[in-house]
């Protein structure tokens, strides 16, 4: 199937995923799988394997990779040596940029200043670093395995370690966080002086332990509120740029691989449960880890699932993904949007002819829909684009639903 | 065919006593069709009434029976709808037969279908024949059964057939008491052509199906045919039985029931109840107590989208083809747009219609709370009649408003009166007897129409444990005190959210509503505050506050296919939205409205 999709762009991202956990977040319906020494080595056997298939593509040899990022689970589990196997073999069968962004996500108990040096040698300039909270007390409701000053050693050891380009993973919204104790968190993450934060609302997930399980002590809705204005304010003071609904940078930088989704531009994708995007088509690997090792282990890739998005899709893509991130997008995409409302969607098994007339008024609903997110101030125009507000941000689900 | 070896019968049950069931049996004992394919395709035809387990529309099979008496017989069976809503159809089916068995479950004794059904047949001059039904339950009381039958319903309770349709026992007993009980047709095959239309349906190739009865002279293709009622006629195509597909035959004669097929274009013109007569020699009267069925509550049905409002126009027109029972006329809603004020028997009907529509048409429809027609005499001395409640005069032209009244039977064990009372009056039931039927009663009241419309055979359903059963019918309009009650969204009134209540009950019908609807309108970007008023008073007032946050925090390692799939699903409940001014409101609103 990829055979025959060539990316229209030279240009790619890449996404490595890496499943392995030492224990599975309480919040997280993430696709992990516990570590073991046996089922790691297959792993990475496998996923040398599923570099070797991908770069064999017809198309391989003219594609550029321009970053690459190392997900998971948790990719710091990774042994030095091991990381750099994985980088060596992609880079044996693609081009990797020489200015390439090549991040890993790590979570503060698994990484040291040794080994951070050991992945800065092989070629790795940027560390995500899941913190989560300095809230000791929080952290153990998580089923995190550090603690605050865990969380503090190990960003100074990236620091010490060389790498540039350190990213700060939060979570607010969490049970049990009042607004004092955010905002302590915000502060004290804040005077680390990180490159970059991301900051994510709890969603309970329905993969998760809490979703399923339900969990108690969940704050109001004007608690979490108030803690996406905290941060947004006090990193705004700080010179932070608020480029995505959940992600802050220091100018400069702003997450290169990141802004591929957002820009709906196209991405490989290797490990279990991954996902691409090349073509007209989103793909997803084989989730479970074994059965993904098994595939590759038979010569064959481990695609799972992928769907070729037509026109509209992909244009509403575009729209609510480039609508997540303080550029926006081209006031003439929502122009395009509101030309194509109306008419039977695609495969809707109603048989009334939609006449011209009734494909115009149809429109009318998402114009009003625009012009009232326009009127809250949730919807700014900026030149001859279109961006959501800070406020916008924080309901933008709502217009995004009607923009599909 | 000799009329002596004819039985035209019906089977009247309560719902639930196994009416299918033994219809079942009775089509495989006379080897008709196997017992599967005749639930399957002939009783319950059509995909609701078998979801909802009762018949709605009316059904006719043709058995042959080889009777005890080394005889042939041919034995018609005309099923009946089998709810309240239904009755009039219920009264013409039960016309074309000289019988009806009536199935007792011998676990839950009498109950007021049993009751309706009983007074229904014996108004028809029908033989009855008592059937016990599953005697194999543990909880079976034959002998009781008998007794209540001797002590209610005026019948021999110890003529009464012990059966389980379920395991077949007893059944070929009701065969023969069906041929040794229930009288022959008696009719004159040379007298002026009479038939009663008891069914009919639409067929897009050959138009109308007229289910009928004979009672007097007979009909073949090429007879010249005139249906009383509106002076129309039609040239006789074709005739038939039922055995159980349609089969043409011959001709039918006095005493018969069959099928007519005269290029009738649409069911009106052969509605229920009419009589069909020879044009060169008309009977000299038509059968008695035909009347238009009539709707007896009313909604609105808008589309959500505006633009499906001329396929819903088609869809009704196509659906008012097969029901002429249902009424539609155009309206248009200043919150809702351009749709339809619809009539319909009763509130089963009304879902069913709901239903059809959107599952049959695909249609997205927005149904107004059911009205009952209001008769208004103004002080200018006019008297309408008013169904739509956005559509009253203001107080000051309303010299007097007047309700429409149902008189009803409720069955029930004993312990449960004190809770049935309780419920008539919140309902403002007015009693008018008791009787005692040993561990049971029956208690007649009165309701004003609109009381029970809505929810009232479910509350008195869950508060009787299911033991109460209830049946009604309309009786008269009477004088009551009532006011409109309004809805506003943020200041503006909504019309399709406005009723018609007894001022009594406005105060806390507005609390309960406007809490009701505080739960199902989702938050919008804006505050919506949500009032009750009668006029220009507020009587109560809630608030859905702003949307605070809808963010998917996180597009997981460029999983963008998962939250585009979260998105499409949230797009699918809007597709159940209304804009109502800048407010979207949810269908299921509208309906609310007479459930609080």
């Amino acid at each position: 199937m990829l055979a025959d999709n060539p990316p229209a762009s030279d240009s790619l991202g890449f996404y490595i995923h890496v499943p392995f956990c030492a224990q599975r977040c309480h919040y997280c319906s993430f696709n992990t799988a516990p570590l073991d020494a046996t089922a790691m080595t297959r792993y990475l056997a496998a996923v040398g394997c599923e570099l070797d298939l991908l770069g064999a593509l017809a198309w391989a040899p003219r594609v550029r990779v321009e970053t690459v990022f190392f997900g998971g689970g948790t990719p710091s589990l990774l042994d030095p040596a091991a990381l750099a196997a994985i980088l060596a073999r992609l880079r044996r069968r693609f081009a990797v940029a020489p200015g390439a962004e090549i991040t890993v996500e790590g979570n503060p108990e698994s990484v040291t200043r040794e080994k951070l040096h050991a992945y800065r040698a092989a070629g790795v300039n940027r560390l995500s670093l899941g913190v989560q909270s300095l809230d000791d007390a929080i952290l153990r409701r998580l089923g995190r395995l550090h603690d605050g000053r865990g969380a503090r050693r190990a960003f100074e050891a990236a620091r010490d370690a060389g790498i540039a380009n350190v990213s700060v993973d939060l979570m607010y919204g969490l049970p049990g966080l009042d607004p004092e104790g955010w905002s302590r968190t915000v502060d004290a993450v804040l005077d680390w002086q990180p490159d970059h934060l991301s900051a994510y609302g709890l969603t309970l997930d329905a993969g998760s332990l809490w979703g399923a399980a339900g969990v108690a002590g969940l704050p109001p809705e004007e608690t979490v509120v108030a803690q996406y204005w905290r941060l947004a304010r006090a990193a705004a003071e700080r010179g932070f740029e608020h480029y995505e609904i959940s992600n802050y940078a220091r100018p400069g930088f702003r997450s290169r691989h990141n802004q591929i989704y957002w820009r709906a531009a196209e991405y490989l994708a290797a490990g279990p449960g991954a996902c691409g995007f090349v073509g007209r088509v989103r793909y997803a690997n084989v989730r479970a880890t074994p059965r993904y090792a098994v595939t590759l282990e038979e010569g064959r890739l481990p695609l799972d699932t992928f769907e070729e998005l037509t026109p509209r899709q992909r244009l509403a893509e575009r729209l609510i993904l480039g609508l997540r991130t303080a550029d926006g997008v081209p006031a003439a995409w929502l122009g395009a949007r509101l030309l194509c409302s109306g008419g039977p969607e695609p495969g809707s098994s109603r048989g009334w002819p939609a006449g011209g007339a009734a494909w115009l008024r149809d429109a009318e609903p998402l114009r009003r829909t625009i012009d009232a997110w326009r009127g809250e101030r949730l919807l700014a125009d900026a030149g001859d684009r279109v961006r959501l507000t800070e406020a916008g941000f924080l309901v933008s689900d709502a217009l995004f639903v009607e923009l599909l | 065919m000799t009329l002596s070896r004819i039985r035209n019968f019906s089977i009247v049950a309560h719902i639930d006593h196994g009416k299918s069931t033994l219809a079942d049996r009775l089509l495989a004992l006379t080897g008709t069709m196997d017992a599967k394919k005749a639930v399957d395709q002939v009783l319950d035809s059509m995909d609701l009434e078998r979801e909802r387990g009762i018949t709605i529309k009316a059904h006719t099979v043709r058995l042959l029976y080889q009777g005890r008496d080394g005889h042939e017989y041919t034995l018609n069976l005309i099923d009946t709808p089998g709810h309240v809503d239904f009755s009039y159809e219920v009264s013409r089916a039960l016309a074309a037969c000289e019988g009806a068995v009536l199935i007792i479950d011998a676990a839950q004794g009498i109950e007021a279908q049993t009751l309706a059904n009983f007074y229904l047949a014996s108004d028809a001059n029908l033989t009855i024949v008592p059937v016990i039904n599953k005697i194999d339950l543990p909880a079976a009381d034959v002998e009781g059964t008998r007794e209540a039958i001797t002590a209610t319903l005026d019948l021999d309770g110890s003529e009464a057939l012990a059966i389980s349709a379920k395991h077949g026992t007893g059944v070929p007993e009701v065969l023969e008491a069906i041929v040794t009980r229930i009288p022959a047709p008696a009719g004159d095959p040379d007298a002026p052509l009479k038939a009663l239309v008891f069914d009919s349906f639409y067929d897009s190739y050959q138009g109308v199906v007229v289910y009928v009865r004979l009672t007097d002279g007979h009909v073949r293709s090429g007879t010249r045919i005139l249906l009383m009622s509106n002076g129309r006629a039609y040239d006789v195509q074709q005739v038939g039985v039922f055995s159980p597909d349609m089969r043409p035959v011959e001709e039918l004669s006095a005493g018969q029931v069959g099928y007519i097929i005269a290029g009738i274009k649409r069911v009106a013109d052969a509605k229920v109840g009419e009589t069909i007569t020879e044009a060169a020699r008309p009977t000299a009267a038509p059968f008695p107590g035909y009347r238009d069925a009539k709707p007896m509550v009313f909604a609105g049905l808008y589309p959500i989208e505006d633009t499906d409002y001329e396929a819903l126009r088609d869809a009704l027109e196509k659906l008012r083809l097969n029901d002429p029972a249902f009424t539609y006329e155009p309206e248009t809603s200043l919150a809702l747009g351009y749709g339809f004020r619809c009539g319909f028997l009763g509130l089963l009907h009304m879902e069913i219609v709901q239903e059809r529509l959107e599952r049959e048409f695909d249609l997205s429809l927005i149904i107004t709370a059911p009205s009952v027609r209001y008769r208004i005499q103004t002080t200018a001395g006019e008297v309408l009649d008013i169904e739509n409640p956005s559509k009253l005069p203001t107080p000051d032209r309303i010299a007097e408003m007047e309700e429409p009244y149902v008189t009803s039977s409720v069955f029930v064990p004993t312990e449960f009166m004190t809770v049935i009372y309780k419920l008539a009056q919140e309902k403002r039931g007015e009693h008018k007897a008791l009787e005692y039927h040993g561990k049971r009663v029956h208690i007649r009241f009165d309701f004003p129409l609109a009381e029970i419309v809505v929810d009232f055979y479910d509350k008195l359903k869950s508060i009787s444990k299911g033991y109460a059963s209830f049946d009604y019918e309309f009786a008269d309009f009477r004088a009551s005190d009532l006011v409109k009650l309004d809805i506003l969204l943020n200041g503006e009134p909504v019309d399709a959210l406005s009723i018609i209540v007894h001022r009594d009950k406005a105060y806390e019908k507005g609390k309960a509503l406007v809490e009701k609807l505080r739960a199902v309108i989702p938050r919008q970007l804006f505050e919506v505050a949500i009032q009750a008023a009668i006029g220009s008073r507020v009587i109560a007032r809630e608030t859905v506050k702003a949307m605070g946050k809808n963010v998917t925090a996180k597009c997981y390692g460029g999983d963008i296919t998962r939250k585009r799939k979260l998105l499409e699903r949230q797009k699918e409940g809007k597709r159940r939205m209304k804009q109502v001014g800048r407010v979207e409101v949810p269908q299921e609103a509208f309906l609310l409205v007479l459930k609080s």
